[in-house]
């Protein structure tokens, strides 16, 4: 299997696993798309390799240990970034009802899971 | 006398990051992240860059973008109350002059605020110096500098020159 159908599989074990996801991009540290379910990967991309780098830089700074994740909490919705491992990021959007603890339960291991594909 | 941001753009690879760390005073806020493609280095500025520095008494904040266009929402949150922006261009790169022109028009076009180009690395000739890069961006001589961003005395020298635009401006008015 290629390393592009390995983290495919994944993104679809990972929908499987939370369908209330509305969506999922895995991208590089710095913002570009590598595998995705999502209407706008690009722009997500980027802004979830922002979103991370900046949290990571506040970690160090407020000395926090290593960056998991990020968490975007809007009225209408979650948007969370995790570390998959040093050269990735895995963004997920979910709704405002979404249960964020199985949200985190479920996504960690899968952005461990890329980070070991990637 | 109050702190002034100025906001430091330009294509990839232009020296923005370099520039803020050689003449940040105070530790620099940086946002590296590893090149997944192709960009003459290792790493990329992926949120900003945030350094402070002294030009006599005034203060000045200096908030450094990412080069790559995917990053452009980053332009306006820094850009946000910015005095002054000065954008950097390799001079050994003439192929970035007409995308570092359409940043520059788009950036003034929301923010018309006093501005420099700086073309850098002008320690590693052959490289297009100041008076050749000024005609290309349609701008008068006085605001184009030429420096090499890693010399904190030769770096220091496009803030200065905008720093005299911000003045002479706001004593215009």
């Amino acid at each position: 299997m290629t390393k592009q159908e390995q983290l495919q599989r994944i993104l679809r074990e990972l929908k499987q696993a939370l369908p209330e996801l509305r969506s999922i991009v895995v991208a590089s540290t710095d913002g570009l798309p590598i595998v995705h379910d999502a209407s706008d990967a690009p722009r997500v991309a980027a802004m979830a390799a922002t979103a991370l780098g900046l949290g990571k830089r506040i970690s160090q700074t407020t000395e926090l240990g290593s960056l998991e994740e990020t968490i975007i909490r809007g009225n209408q919705g979650y948007f969370v970034v995790y570390a998959a491992g040093d050269k990735g990021v895995l963004a997920v959007s979910a709704p405002a009802d979404a249960n964020l603890g199985l949200i985190h339960l479920e996504a960690r291991g899968f952005a461990a899971r890329l980070a070991q594909a990637l | 006398m109050e702190p002034l941001k100025v906001v430091v753009a330009g294509p990839v690879g232009s020296g923005k990051s370099t520039f803020i760390r050689t003449l940040s005073e105070t530790d620099v806020v940086d946002t590296e992240a590893l090149a997944s493609e192709d960009i003459g280095k290792l790493t990329t500025t992926v949120a900003l860059d945030y350094g402070t520095i002294h030009l006599g008494d005034q203060l000045l904040y200096l908030f450094g973008t990412p080069g790559q266009d995917r990053f452009d929402f980053m332009w306006d949150v820094l850009s946000e109350g910015a005095l002054g922006l000065l954008l950097l261009i390799r001079g050994d790169k003439p192929e970035d002059f007409v995308p570092a022109r359409r940043l520059l028009d788009y950036l003034t076009s929301r923010r018309p605020v006093p501005f420099v180009i700086g073309v850098t690395r002008q320690d590693l000739p052959p490289v297009w110096g100041p008076e050749d890069v000024a005609p290309f961006f349609g701008v008068p001589g006085e605001r184009v500098v030429g420096l090499n961003a890693t010399d904190p005395q030769s770096a220091v020298t496009p803030l200065l020159r905008l720093l005299e635009l911000i003045t002479a401006e706001e004593m215009a008015s």
